[in-house]
């Protein structure tokens, strides 16, 4: 099959400016040169620092830079070249990076009373930043709206209709944000201690991506209460896939990913029990090729990554990834990191957060 | 943006880390020695305390004097010292129906569980003097930090001389339900065919772990999270460090009121400090890595030794160079237990420790 860049290079290079190019080591200028996709990823370095690092299809570091503390997903705003780093649950800020070089970047701490669960994402025309959040004297879940256009000023919040938002996604027209909540309560007071594995009540729910209203929840049915639903990515044709990780019994088998198209009911994907069994009931990221209509998921717990056909729901190829952190559409399959510091072909020394952005003008 | 030099070793394969379930038969050994000699004993021992503690209460309120009051403070004390010495696992048993707030409910950051309580002593409530009537209401007026108000808090000295007073009740009635979940904890753990067999034997067909490597994972970041509760949300509640931007504030101290704030720390402390020591955690590294595990013991046993040091009145602590210095010594060293056993530990048995846990996100 015919590789189709996710990455236009001439046209980043063109958008990028010399102020970008100048910032880089020949090294990485050579490695960029040569790609045909970019990828974001944020790490830890030896030194025990925390950064956004931009790495190729083949592993090679184009660059990095500094993040105040660690950071958990990353949201990429294609029409302004800005990458959003979210700190990690219970972190209180979030970083937004140009990579055109042209602004210094932002930082943003967390209202008080709220702090961030590490995923966002921006409007499809950049104006707007949204993140997940926790009301946590409340118990409920937020969506922070900040303003792309004026120092990503916060300009309201809104319910998400469920406790524990984790990962946040929005359509390709931009009207729905898709938030999966994942069940779980936490606070701060208590660290990262989940506080009702025994009467979670996950979701997915869209949200009207102008005002915020409610247009469609989707409980996940009460023998499935304790899997919660993390992750989430968008198909070609609009249809939402979401990834879960399984809180009750070691031995039971649940599913762990599953899709719905607005309007209609969620449907769960069928793995084979020994595919389940070796993701250890635990998918850490999701992501779709859109041009190769493939759902890619990735378990740290499991040390895999899995290939399924979008369409039939098939699983197509299985990889030995030990501590399989971030997954992300690649020029042809997906691109696949690690704890260690592998990603894809190669292996740096940084330990990855759990997931990956794909830098490009517009997805698969 | 500013990106700074390229710095990572691209060499694939540079990074080759042994996996945890290559602990093997160690693993198990461990994680056996866990429960046997820390986990159920500690559940056992709190059970035991807490009970001495409802005894006490009962006891105070039938013949209320200075003496049994006296009493009742030193098994108050005693059953903090021992929830203290198994409250870092946060895992299992403890985490369902809230068992652990309604053991110990903190912080109170708002003071609402404290006007809670205040209210109930105020309006006399007499459904708050049953374990039962207790049950109903919010965890903050449940547990042992409520029970610190009843003895140590304003009005208490009624309890010396009132013969089966509202007071009294009403902290006999919490000493009462803070047993009933202690017996349910020890009870888990004592099962047969329960929690603790699922923790000793990992295999296919059980319920929490499917292999050593997820068992081991479990333990080393019970260790890890253990000492970030003590760190930053009971010490880092009050006191964040000298010359630290935020305000010291005593009151926010756990327990300060009893003066029973190191108790509970060095209980904590103590308690993991035994879970490495006891469960042996050293010996699933290979012999050319003891140096982590020495590391690890000198800086749990540094820990261990200076809470007692410290002055039990937070707010005279804390207005002392002297003693600020010592929590200074606490905050540095448990971040440095933590990064020894998160980093070196961990990436040592090879289960990406440092980084994630692997816990939920």
């Amino acid at each position: 099959m015919t590789a189709t860049p996710l990455f236009d290079r001439r046209t980043f290079l063109k958008a990028s400016g010399l102020a970008f190019l100048a910032g880089l080591t020949p090294r990485g200028l050579a490695a960029m040169e040569r790609a045909d996709a970019l990828f974001a990823s944020a790490y830890r370095d030896p030194e025990g620092r925390f950064g956004i690092a931009t790495l190729t299809e083949k592993g090679d570091l184009v660059d990095r830079a500094l993040l105040p503390d660690r950071a958990h997903g990353l949201a990429y705003n294609a029409a302004t070249d800005q990458i959003a780093a979210f700190a990690r649950r219970p972190g209180t800020y979030m970083m937004i990076l140009s990579r055109r070089g042209f602004s210094s970047p932002v930082v943003i701490k967390a209202e008080d009373g709220r702090h961030f669960y590490g995923h966002g994402c921006f409007s499809p025309d950049g104006k707007r930043l949204f993140a997940c959040e926790n009301d946590f004297d409340a118990g409920r879940g937020i969506v922070g709206v900040y303003d792309a256009t004026d120092a990503f000023r916060r300009i309201g919040e809104w319910e998400t209709h469920g406790v524990g938002p984790h990962d946040l996604s929005i359509s390709d027209d931009g009207r729905h944000l898709i938030v999966a909540n994942g069940g779980i309560e936490t606070h701060p007071d208590f660290g990262r201690t989940k506080l009702n594995l025994d009467r979670m009540q996950p979701s997915l729910v869209l949200l009207d991506a102008v005002d915020g209203g409610l247009v469609e929840k989707h409980p996940l049915p009460a023998h499935l209460s304790q899997l919660s639903t993390r992750h989430v990515d968008t198909d070609g044709k609009g249809r939402i896939w979401f990834a879960c990780q399984y809180e009750g019994a070691r031995d039971d088998r649940p599913p762990l990913a599953g899709s719905f198209a607005p309007g209609e009911d969620i449907r769960f994907l069928v793995l084979p029990d020994e595919i389940t069994e070796a993701l250890g009931l635990y998918v850490g990221a999701i992501a779709i090729n859109r041009h190769e209509g493939l759902v890619g998921l990735a378990s740290p717990k499991g040390g895999m990554a899995v290939t399924v056909e979008a369409a039939t729901g098939k699983v197509i190829a299985t990889t030995s990834v030990k501590d399989a952190a971030g997954i992300a559409p690649a020029p042809t399959g997906f691109a696949v990191s690690s704890y260690a510091g592998r990603f894809r072909e190669k292996t740096l020394d940084l330990t990855f957060d759990q997931h990956i952005a794909a830098l490009s003008p517009s997805h698969l | 943006m500013r990106f700074l030099p390229l710095l990572a070793s691209a060499i694939a394969g540079l990074v080759a880390l042994p996996h945890a379930a290559n602990a093997g038969p160690k693993a198990e050994k461990v994680l056996a020695e866990a429960v046997d000699t820390v986990i159920r004993p500690g559940y056992d021992r709190f059970e035991a305390a807490s009970g001495m503690l409802e005894k006490a209460m009962k006891d105070l309120c039938a013949s209320p004097s200075a003496e049994h009051k006296a009493a009742a403070e030193t098994a108050f004390g005693d059953a903090v010292k021992a929830w203290g010495g198994i409250e870092f696992l946060r895992s299992g048993p403890a985490l369902e129906k809230n068992r652990f707030e309604r053991v110990l409910y903190y912080p109170d950051r708002k003071g609402i569980a404290l006007k809670q309580v205040q209210a109930i002593l105020s309006k006399k409530d007499e459904s708050a003097t049953t374990a039962e009537g207790l049950a109903g209401k919010s965890v903050g007026v449940q547990s042992l930090t409520a029970l610190e108000f009843v003895l140590y808090g304003t009005g208490n000295e009624v309890l010396a001389t009132e013969k089966d007073g509202h007071r009294c009740r009403f902290g006999a009635a919490i000493a009462t339900n803070v047993h009933g979940v202690a017996g349910e904890l020890a009870a888990a753990w004592n099962a047969p065919d329960g929690i603790a067999a699922s923790w000793k034997k990992p295999g296919p067909e059980n319920p929490v772990f499917r292999t050593d490597g997820e068992a081991v994972t479990e333990l080393v970041g019970t260790m890890v999270h253990g000492l970030e509760m003590v760190r930053e949300q009971r010490i880092e509640a009050f006191f964040s460090g000298t010359g630290a931007d935020q305000p010291a504030n005593p009151k926010l101290a756990i327990l300060w009121r009893s003066g029973k704030t190191w108790d509970v720390l060095g209980a904590n402390l103590q308690g993991m400090s035994d879970l490495w020591k006891k469960a042996h955690m050293e010996t699933m590294l290979k012999d050319d890595q003891r140096s982590i595990a020495s590391s690890i013991g000198f800086v749990l046993k540094s820990l261990t030794r200076e809470t007692p040091k410290i002055n039990p009145d937070i707010a005279a602590a804390l207005a002392s160079p002297e003693e600020t210095a010592k929590i200074d010594f606490l905050l540095l060293n448990t971040k440095d237990a933590i990064t020894r056993i998160s980093d070196d530990y961990g990436a040592a048995l090879g289960i990406g420790a440092g980084f994630s846990f692997s816990d939920g996100d």
